[in-house]
């Protein structure tokens, strides 16, 4: 089975998506699940989409739809409700793909 | 550990500021006149705050970290202002929820993976409501760079 894909994405692929995108890495490996991140712009979010991709984590404002899950990534630069965000992503990660 | 790498020069306290575009003009001039960033840092962080905003509230503390895309940056820095009053960010995140922010931390991020460690660092301190007060409160940038300091050090 591939890896699930996971795109993490703000707006410059500077500062807080590689923070979220470290942080979830963390959880995943914690949690013994294998994934692949994808750390990228939100504007490039469409072309990076393909059918391994399991959740996109931004960690700015996201309007469209990309009928995968989406978790904000906002907790992990806040700490506000951050457990309650490892836990939801956790639950994706976990599912049978 | 970032405080060793704190630059005073690059600290300001009790900053006055009319907006979240004075602020980033007034201190987003003082990177660039250190020579962390290019003459265009400026400009672009505000067509970024406009655009992706970095205000956050913090359990009821109001915090940003401004910060651009690297092709505006010298080398990595990190600049912070206090603010006599709040002046009014969007929130990461939002469109149109905002906050009052008094703490700003300014990020020239030239190699963003390179500097995660730092980035984590910074993370860690946003997220802790007591520093954030007293940070607000510093009466100069020793001040500041020893609270960082202290923070740290229980951190490792």
């Amino acid at each position: 089975m591939a890896k699930k894909k996971v795109i993490v994405a703000c707006g410059g692929a500077v500062a807080t998506s590689t923070i979220a995108a470290n942080k979830v890495m963390e959880l995943a490996k914690e949690n013994g699940i294998e994934i692949e991140i994808c750390q990228i712009r939100i504007s490039e979010i469409a072309s990076n989409l393909d059918s391994n991709t399991a959740l996109i984590v931004p960690t700015s404002k996201v309007k469209r739809d990309y009928g995968v899950p989406l978790i904000s990534g906002m907790p992990f630069i806040s700490g506000v409700k951050l457990e309650e965000t490892k836990a939801a992503i956790l639950k994706v990660l976990r599912e049978e793909s | 550990m970032i405080w060793e790498a704190l630059d005073s020069s690059l600290i300001v306290t009790g900053l006055d500021a009319k907006d979240n575009k004075d602020i980033l003009k007034k201190l987003g001039s003082v990177v660039v006149k250190e020579g962390y960033a290019k003459e265009s840092y400026v400009d672009a962080l505000i067509v970024r705050e406009e655009e992706f905003p970095t205000g956050l509230d913090v359990d009821g503390v109001g915090v940003a970290i401004p910060h651009t895309s690297v092709e505006h940056v010298n080398k990595v820095g990190i600049a912070i202002a206090t603010l006599n009053n709040p002046v009014t960010f969007v929130q990461m995140g939002t469109d149109d929820e905002t906050v009052g922010v008094q703490l700003v931390f300014m990020l020239a991020v030239v190699d963003p993976n390179a500097h995660i460690d730092q980035l984590q660092r910074i993370v860690e301190m946003i997220q802790d409501k007591a520093m954030l007060g007293r940070l607000m409160k510093a009466k100069d940038p020793e001040e500041i760079i020893h609270i960082i300091k202290e923070k740290e050090e229980t951190l490792s």
